[in-house]
C-alpha cells in the first residue's frame, strides 16, 4: 500500500525526524528593551488592538486586527515616521488553522527601525487594500492575489500580476504542487496549439534524472555524436575529433589551421 | 574586358570561380547568420557578452537584429515560462525561411533547474530546434561554438527548394 | 518645406484635432531595449504617453515555490539567477538572513572575501547598467567599452568561483574557497585603471548633446513617489533621500570602511546616471580597503572561512576526512539539511539595484515555511504606471533603462 501523503499541504516533508527533536526557537526579546519600539507599540496600543508584540532578530513583531490593517499603517507613516512598505505578503495557514496570515513589513529611515505588523484573515476572506497610503502595495497586493488567491477590497486593478490571466490555480499555496497541476502541465500546448496537439507533443518530462538511450543522438556523450535519426554509435566506435571547419576546408573561406594561432596567456589590461 | 595588363590565365589570376548554387548559397546564409535578440533571463547577458567587445560575434557575421523578419537565427537564451511561450511561437512564425535556432542554456533546452508549475520544460515543445547549447549559463565561447557548428549545418544542407520549412506540427 | 537646420520632425504641422484619437501601443514582452521581459501597454494622446500599464510576470519561474522545497543549501544557486547581473549579492543576502536565523557569527577573514565579491558585482552590475542604458540611448561606443571592462571583473570573479554570471560563491555561514593567488594584484590592476576608464564614460556622455536631451528632466521621480513606491538604492538616492543600507544599518565590515553615499535632488534620469558613476567610484574606494583588510587577516593568521557551528554547518574538510563525529554530522547536513529554529527573519541588504530582502518563515523543519524574497526591481518596475504619463514615446527606452531593472529579479 502506498504511504498516506495529506492532500492539504503538499510541501516537501523531511524524511525522517527524531521522534524526541523539538525544534528551537529563535529567541524573542520583550519590546519594552528598546525605548523606540516602545514608544511606537504604545502609540499603536493607545488606538487598536495587539493581540501580541515582542522583537526577533532586531525588528518589532505587531500583531493586529485585519479590519485595523489602514488604520495601523495610516498612523506609522503619518505619526511613527515609518514611510516605506517595503514588502508585503501572505503565509498559507490554511492545513493548520484555516486561515491566511498577512504580513506588512515598514521601514522607519528616520528611526532605523523596521516593524512588520501581522494579522490573520480567515481563508475566504478579504482585507482592505493599503494602496491609498503606500503605492508600493498596488503590486505587492496583486502579487498576493495572485499567489495565494486573497482578495483584497478597493484595490484599483485587482488581477492576476505574474501569472497568465487565464491561469487556474494559486501557485503558493500549500495544496498547489511544485510542478503544477494538470493545468499547468498542458498550459502552452492548449495554449499555441491546441488540445488535440497533447498527444503529438506528449507530456512534460519532468524527471531531471531521466536518462534517454537516444540522448546518444543527440549530446550526451561529447565526441560520439552522429546526425539526428541515425543510429547511435557504438561503445567502441571511433571518436570524431574536434573540427571547427568541414574536411577540405569551406567555399571561399580560409581554413583554420590550429599551429598559426597563438594563446594569449596575459589579458593584455 | 579590361584593358589593363593582368594576366588572368595565370593560377588564380581569372576572377571566376566554378561552384554550385548549394555552396554559393549556403556560404552566404551560413556567414551571415542574423541573429533575434532573444535574451529571456541569464543567458541573454552572455548573449550580449558575445557580442560585445571582447568575444566579437561580427567576426562570425552574427549580427543580432531586434526584429524578426530580418534575421534568420533564433537563439533562445533563457527560461521559456508559460505565460512567454505564445510570444515564442508568433516570433518564431514571423521569421523567414529559412531559419534555426538555437536553444541556449538548460533552462531552454530542458527547463533546467526550474523544474516548476510556471517554466515551460524545454522550447521544443514550442517551436522545432536545431541546436542545443548545454550549460548553466553558457560561456560566450561556447555560443560561438554553437554558431559554428550550425554553420557547419547549413552548409550540408541543400539549399533549394527541397529543403522543406521546419514545422513541429 | 523643413528648415535643413533645424531638428523639426517633418510631420510638425500636421494637427491630430481629434479629441479622442487615443492610440494602445504593445511595447514587449520581447523588445531590444526592455531590459529582458517587460510588457508595456501605452495609451498614446499623439506621441505622449496617457496611460501606462506594465505588464510582468514573463519569467516567472516560481522561484518562492522552490524555496519551500528545497533545503536552504540547496536553495543559494538559485538565488544567483534572481538577479543574475550580481549573482553574488543575491547569495549573500540569503546566506545573511539564514545567519541571522540560526545565529552564526562569520570569521572576519570569510567576511572581508564577501566584501571583495560583493563591491565586484556591484562594480559589474553598474558597468552593464550603463552599457545597456548607453546602447538604448544609442551610445554604442559607451557599451563596448563598458562592456571591455566588465569582462576583466568577470575574469576576476571566475578565477575565484570558476563561473562568470552565476557565481555560487558565497555559503551560508562563510565563503568555501580563500582567494587565489593572482587574485588581488588583478584586482589592483583593474582598479588602478578604473577611474581612469569612468574618465572615458564621462567624456563620451556628461556634455553629450544627446545624452542630455534623454536624460535630463526626463523622468522624474519626486521624493513622496519614490518613497510611496517603496524604491530603494539609486532610483531613491537619486531623489533626494540619502539612504543605503549599508551605511544606514551596516552588515558584514560596511562600519569599518570609508565611503561616500552619493545622492541627487534633481530626481531625474540624469541625476540616477551620475549616481551610478559615483558609486563605481565609491564601490573602489571600497574594494581598496578590502584589500589592505584582507592584507591584515593574512597577517593575523586568521585562515578560517566558515562559522564553526556543528549543528548546522559541516565542519571544515579536514575534520570531516579525521573525525567521525564531524562525518557523521555532515551527512545528515547534505541529505537532509539544516534544520534552523522556528521563527522568522527578515533581512534587507543593499544589492546594486536597491534593498534585497529575504523574508524566511522557518517552522524548525529543513524546508522554509515561506520564503519571500523581495527584489527592489519589483517597485521599479512597478513605479513606470505613474511615472510615465506625460511623458513622451522615446523617453520610454531611456526611463526604463535607468531604473536598472532585472527581470530575473522582478518576476523571481
Amino acid at each position: 500500500m502506498r504511504a498516506y501523503k495529506p492532500k492539504d499541504d503538499v510541501q516537501k516533508k523531511s524524511y525522517y525526524t527524531d521522534r524526541y527533536w523539538v525544534a528551537p526557537m529563535v529567541p524573542k526579546s520583550m519590546v519594552e528593551d528598546d525605548a523606540v519600539f516602545a514608544a511606537d507599540l504604545a502609540a499603536i496600543k493607545a488606538k487598536f488592538d495587539v493581540s501580541d508584540a515582542y522583537i526577533q532578530v532586531e525588528q518589532m513583531v505587531v500583531y493586529i486586527k485585519p479590519e485595523d490593517n489602514v488604520g495601523v499603517l495610516k498612523l506609522m507613516k503619518e505619526e511613527l515616521g515609518y514611510t516605506q512598505l517595503s514588502e508585503m505578503s501572505a503565509i498559507d495557514w490554511i492545513a493548520k488553522q484555516g486561515q491566511f496570515e498577512i504580513f506588512y513589513q515598514m521601514l522607519s529611515m528616520g528611526k532605523r527601525k523596521r516593524i512588520r505588523v501581522k494579522c490573520f484573515i480567515d481563508q475566504n476572506q478579504a482585507i482592505e487594500s493599503v494602496n491609498p497610503l503606500f503605492r508600493s502595495a498596488d503590486w505587492s497586493e496583486r502579487e498576493m492575489f495572485d499567489m495565494f488567491g486573497v482578495k483584497v477590497n478597493n484595490h484599483p486593478y485587482m488581477k492576476r500580476i505574474l501569472m497568465p490571466d487565464d491561469w487556474e490555480g494559486y501557485p503558493l499555496l500549500k495544496t498547489y504542487p511544485l510542478q503544477g497541476d494538470e493545468f499547468a502541465a498542458w498550459y502552452e500546448v492548449d495554449r499555441i496549439y491546441g488540445k488535440e496537439a497533447r498527444a503529438i507533443i506528449g507530456p512534460e518530462i519532468r524527471d531531471s534524472a531521466r536518462v534517454d538511450r537516444y540522448d546518444t543522438e543527440r549530446f550526451s556523450r561529447l565526441g560520439f555524436e552522429v546526425p539526428m535519426g541515425a543510429e547511435p554509435k557504438a561503445v567502441d566506435a571511433e571518436e570524431t575529433p574536434l573540427a571547427y571547419q568541414e574536411e577540405g576546408g569551406v567555399f571561399m573561406i580560409d581554413k583554420f589551421e590550429d599551429d598559426k594561432t597563438e594563446i594569449i596567456s596575459d589579458r593584455k589590461r | 574586358m579590361a584593358q589593363h595588363q593582368v594576366n588572368y590565365t595565370q593560377d588564380n589570376g581569372l576572377p571566376v570561380a566554378l561552384t554550385t548554387i548549394d555552396k554559393v548559397v549556403n556560404w552566404g546564409r551560413s556567414n551571415s547568420l542574423w541573429a533575434l535578440t532573444y535574451g529571456l533571463a541569464c543567458c541573454g547577458i552572455e548573449m550580449m557578452a558575445s557580442g560585445a567587445s571582447r568575444y566579437d560575434f561580427d567576426r562570425y557575421g552574427t549580427i543580432f537584429r531586434s526584429s524578426p523578419r530580418q534575421s534568420e537565427l533564433m537563439i533562445v537564451a533563457g527560461t521559456l515560462t508559460k505565460k512567454h511561450a505564445e510570444f515564442i511561437k508568433r516570433l518564431y512564425d514571423q521569421m523567414a525561411e529559412p531559419r534555426w535556432v538555437i536553444s541556449m542554456g538548460s533552462c531552454a533546452n530542458t527547463g533546467g533547474m526550474f523544474n516548476t508549475y510556471a517554466t515551460v520544460q524545454g522550447v521544443d515543445r514550442v517551436i522545432p530546434v536545431d541546436l542545443y547549447l548545454p550549460g548553466c549559463a553558457p560561456r560566450p565561447e561556447t555560443l560561438q561554438y554553437a554558431v559554428m557548428m550550425l554553420q557547419k549545418k547549413i552548409r550540408a544542407e541543400k539549399a533549394g527548394k527541397a529543403q522543406r520549412p521546419k514545422r513541429l506540427l | 518645406m523643413q528648415q535643413p537646420n533645424r531638428l523639426r520632425p517633418f510631420f510638425e504641422n500636421i494637427t491630430f484635432d481629434r479629441e479622442d484619437n487615443e492610440m494602445i501601443v504593445n511595447f514587449g514582452p520581447q523588445h531590444p531595449s526592455a531590459h529582458g521581459q517587460l510588457r508595456l501597454i501605452l495609451h498614446l494622446q499623439q506621441e505622449q504617453i496617457v496611460k501606462a500599464h506594465p505588464d510582468v510576470g514573463y519569467l516567472h519561474r516560481g522561484m518562492e515555490k522552490m524555496g519551500e522545497n528545497m533545503i536552504y543549501n540547496e536553495f543559494m544557486p538559485t538565488t544567483d539567477r534572481m538577479d543574475y547581473i550580481a549573482s553574488s549579492s543575491n547569495n549573500y543576502g540569503f546566506a545573511l538572513a539564514v545567519e541571522k536565523l540560526i545565529d552564526v557569527h562569520v570569521p572576519r577573514r570569510a567576511k572581508v572575501i564577501r566584501m571583495m565579491l560583493l563591491e565586484i558585482n556591484r562594480l559589474i552590475s553598474h558597468l552593464f547598467w550603463l552599457a545597456t542604458t548607453a546602447l538604448d540611448i544609442g551610445a554604442m561606443t559607451v557599451f563596448l567599452y563598458a562592456f571591455r571592462e566588465r569582462e576583466y571583473l568577470m575574469d576576476i570573479i571566475e578565477d575565484y568561483c570558476g563561473a562568470r554570471l552565476t557565481h555560487a560563491a558565497i555559503r551560508i555561514g562563510g565563503v568555501p574557497l580563500d582567494i587565489p593567488d593572482n587574485f588581488i594584484p588583478d584586482l589592483k590592476d583593474f582598479l588602478d585603471k578604473l577611474p581612469a576608464n569612468i574618465k572615458d564614460y564621462e567624456d563620451l556622455l556628461d556634455t553629450n548633446r544627446i545624452w542630455l536631451m534623454r536624460m535630463e528632466n526626463v523622468g522624474i521621480i519626486p521624493e513622496e513617489m519614490a518613497l510611496s513606491w517603496g524604491c530603494t538604492g539609486p532610483m531613491l538616492r537619486a531623489s533626494n533621500v540619502a539612504w543605503d543600507i549599508r551605511k544606514e544599518e551596516p552588515y558584514e565590515l560596511y562600519d569599518e570602511v570609508e565611503f561616500e553615499v552619493p545622492y541627487s535632488d534633481k530626481c531625474d534620469n540624469y541625476a540616477r546616471y551620475k549616481i551610478y558613476m559615483q558609486e563605481m567610484r565609491e564601490s573602489a574606494k571600497i574594494l581598496y580597503q578590502t584589500i589592505d583588510m584582507y592584507a591584515e587577516t593574512v597577517k593575523n593568521n586568521e585562515t578560517e572561512l566558515m562559522a564553526h557551528s556543528p549543528q548546522y554547518i559541516s565542519a571544515p574538510k579536514l575534520e570531516l576526512m579525521t573525525q567521525n563525529y564531524s562525518l557523521m554530522q555532515h551527512f545528515v547536513l547534505v541529505t537532509q539539511g539544516m534544520r534552523p529554529p522556528v521563527g522568522e527573519v527578515y533581512i534587507a541588504t543593499e544589492s546594486p539595484k536597491g534593498e534585497l530582502g529575504f523574508y524566511i518563515n522557518s517552522q524548525g523543519g529543513p524546508y522554509p515555511y515561506r520564503l519571500k524574497l523581495r527584489a527592489p526591481s519589483f517597485w521599479h518596475t512597478g513605479i513606470l504606471t505613474d511615472l510615465l504619463p506625460g511623458h513622451y514615446i522615446p523617453d520610454v527606452v531611456s526611463i526604463i533603462g535607468t531604473t536598472n531593472i532585472v527581470f530575473g529579479e522582478v518576476d523571481r
